[in-house]
């Protein structure tokens, strides 16, 4: 099993590897147009689906490698900040006879709109960071919100620092996701979850022919079509058919030290989620 | 308004090392790079966003007066 993880790079590929940075380099910018159109959208239900699974709570120290164009990033700072309006909302309901005092006192405390939550988005691709970025100023994203430069191989943070780990159609682009892995444990605090949203295998043999085929009929070409870059679509189906298995992938996650080891399929497979605990 | 952006990322990566050990980084407006003195390595900024991949760090002038005073 190990062996085929690790033969993985020297499967065939029907062309000449383009080199990994170079092939998001170049399709940074067209980057959530292309997702949209490949995934008919669907690419935004399963991250909402991820959110949804992590549940984050007003205060969560989350961070999102391979993340660089901020989808993940952005629905976690919507989510905690809705959570955090709720409560407020409900503390308002409850504190309708304040004395002055205690409403001057509120004025005088900042107000921390997240409740403390931030997430730290951590990507090897400039480009990607860049319009990230942009996006986030765009929407008006500022609070809680670092972009770094940095190798999920060799992550640049301390040990037992994040509360929740997410790599979302990331980790299959990592040279050796067994360093990665082991890296994403490293930076968990104690107690902390690891979420991994990723193509997987298809489990249903209608669906798997269907999905082939508009995987190496039609994504290519929509790739030169939009983006006028075929080879990069090219190496992204064929990148996806050789991640491995929901099993597989499983087992590299225990062997990275995670426990209660789970994942969840996601249309029929296409998607995985894999979630993994610290403890 | 650069400055800014960066004080601020500068306290979002306190808790951010660069080797081995715990280290918290300062921001050296002067070079827009991010500085731990105690481990003498500086990571630069480029467009505001930190490059903090292994290879992106520098050694800064103290650490490499002392690799000299070691050598001897």
């Amino acid at each position: 099993m190990m062996c085929q993880a690790e033969c993985r790079h020297y499967l065939q590929f029907s062309f000449q590897l383009p080199d990994v940075y170079q092939v998001f380099e170049s399709v940074a910018k067209k980057y959530d147009v292309m997702n949209d159109m490949m995934s008919l959208g669907i690419h935004r239900v399963w991250k909402d689906l991820l959110l949804w699974k992590m549940r984050p709570f007003p205060g969560t120290q989350l961070l999102d490698v391979a993340g660089g164009t901020g989808d993940i990033a952005f629905r976690f700072l919507n989510y905690v900040q809705a959570q955090h309006q709720r409560k407020q909302k409900k503390q308002l309901r409850a504190q309708q006879n304040l004395s002055w005092e205690e409403i001057a006192r509120k004025y005088q405390n900042e107000e921390d709109s997240l409740g403390g939550s931030r997430v730290m988005v951590c990507d090897i691709n400039k480009e990607m960071l860049k319009i990230g970025k942009q996006k986030a100023h765009a929407q008006g994203y500022k609070a809680g919100l670092a972009w770094i430069l940095g190798d999920a191989e060799e992550l640049p943070f301390d040990d037992d620092k994040f509360d929740v780990y997410t790599i979302a159609f990331g980790i299959r682009n990592v040279t050796h996701i067994d360093q990665a892995l082991q890296e994403a444990h490293r930076v968990l605090k104690p107690g902390g979850r690891f979420l991994c949203l990723e193509f997987s295998q298809v489990n249903n043999p209608l669906v798997s022919r269907l999905y082939d085929v508009y995987s190496f009929q039609v994504i290519p070409v929509l790739g030169e079509v939009i983006a006028g870059d075929w080879k990069s679509y090219q190496y992204l189906v064929e990148s996806i058919r050789q991640f491995p298995s929901q099993e597989e992938f499983k087992e590299m996650i225990e062997d990275a030290g995670f426990q209660k080891v789970t994942y969840e399929n996601l249309t029929s497979g296409i998607v995985a989620i894999h979630s993994g605990f610290k403890l | 308004m650069l400055s800014g952006v960066c004080g601020r990322l500068a306290s979002a990566l306190r808790g951010t090392r660069a080797p081995p050990s715990a280290v918290a980084l300062r921001y050296e407006a002067s070079t827009n790079e991010l500085i731990n003195e105690e481990l003498g390595i500086a990571y630069p900024i480029i467009d505001g966003i930190p490059n903090m991949v292994p290879e992106a760090v520098r050694m800064t002038h103290q650490n490499k007066k002392q690799e000299e005073v070691e050598q001897h």
